[in-house]
């Protein structure tokens, strides 16, 4: 995967156009779009109690398939918390993008929309009052729960690196300080906005930042050392 | 014709808010208290079988472009909730393409790191309602 590095157009001294081809096709010869449209498909519309379940569940299928990296995974986590609208389907028009271009992109979002769209569809025509079932409730708490513990699982994958590295100090400031922001009682996007501006002038977190980076940032996504 | 205004409306909400029942304020202004599009009871029926559903909690907007205007609604609401999810493509071209630079690097680690910090909030939550409801049926 890092001899993509060197593909002509990703080094970001080459034409825009190739080096958005380069940054959204790389992938395109081992993601299928069958696969990706099943992959997204099963793994948003399985899970219950918000999007954060569903994207670890699609990191982990993806980085098992070699699809993407850790790294790449977590930028395009940021790109789907810094867009308006619904996260998860950000993240799969993001994430269908990044492997199969602008149909990747559309093959991701109709498969992560259209399925849960026509069951809500379903049930709002028939209105069916299924939340007021005992049985229903039940297993809603329990999928509730199973989304509780992927929450925490994604939250971990993603920070990972960030706390085996050097910065680790500053990463649990950062941390630190995110939560404080939250409990006082600033929203997530006001949050998040705060520490974009805290990020624009910060030292770089690892060495990858500092010299060529491009390379193993951008096109592979790197990982924080 | 109110297919079109059920669009721009929900879409005006999706667009000014940055996760799934963030939008519920601006919709419940326009569709209820403004236009009276919908009632409370209904809004509160499409937010209950937005949760009760799989998917993203976000889909319950296409409930309430059903409840606002028939199935012609329901496309609406669809299309009001995938609509900002394209904005994440050139998000994403403009941040890989600035990438290498440092500050763009060390603003997106500070991204990711803030946002995995809402995550636990969010979980705990998540858990502590799953659990009460857990209670309360059994």
């Amino acid at each position: 995967m890092e001899s993509r590095i060197a593909e002509p157009g990703a080094t970001g001294r080459g034409p825009r156009r190739a080096r958005l081809r380069a940054g959204c096709h790389n992938m395109s010869r081992v993601t299928p779009l069958g696969q990706l449209g099943w992959i997204v498909a099963r793994d948003v519309n399985r899970t219950i109690g918000g999007g954060y379940a569903a994207m670890e569940l699609m990191r982990r299928t993806f980085v098992a398939r070699g699809w993407m990296t850790g790294a790449t995974n977590g930028v395009i986590v940021a790109v789907s918390r810094l867009t308006p609208g619904t996260n998860v389907l950000a993240y799969c028009t993001a994430a269908g993008w990044r492997l199969r271009g602008w149909r990747g992109s559309a093959v991701a979002l109709a498969a992560a929309s259209v399925p849960s769209s026509i069951i809500i569809f379903l049930m709002s025509a028939a209105l069916v009052r299924v939340a007021t079932y005992r049985a229903v409730q039940a297993g809603l708490a329990v999928g509730m729960l199973v989304a509780c513990v992927l929450l925490f699982a994604a939250a971990w994958s993603l920070l990972q690196p960030y706390l085996r590295s050097r910065a680790r100090v500053r990463v649990v400031a950062m941390l630190a300080g995110a939560l404080a922001l939250y409990f006082v009682g600033l929203t997530p996007v006001r949050v998040l906005l705060i520490a974009s501006a805290v990020g624009l002038f910060m030292r770089p977190m690892h060495e990858s930042s500092r010299g060529d980076g491009h390379a193993t940032t951008h096109t592979t996504g790197g990982t924080p050392q | 014709m109110m297919v079109f205004v059920v669009y721009a409306l929900l879409v005006k909400a999706t667009l000014t808010s940055f996760s799934g029942l963030a939008s519920l304020p601006q919709i419940r202004q326009d569709f209820v208290e403004t236009r009276r599009l919908m009632s409370d009871e209904q809004l509160t029926q499409a937010v209950l079988i937005g949760r009760a559903s799989p998917g993203p909690v976000g889909a319950y907007v296409v409930a309430v472009g059903y409840f606002a205007a028939g199935w012609p609604g329901a496309v609406a609401g669809w299309l009001a909730m995938i609509t900002p999810a394209l904005l994440a493509i050139p998000l994403l071209a403009t941040i890989e393409r600035w990438l290498h630079l440092p500050r763009m690097r060390s603003l997106v680690d500070a991204v990711i790191i803030a946002g995995s910090a809402l995550l636990i909030p969010a979980g705990i939550q998540l858990g502590r309602d799953a659990l009460v409801q857990l209670w309360r049926v059994l």
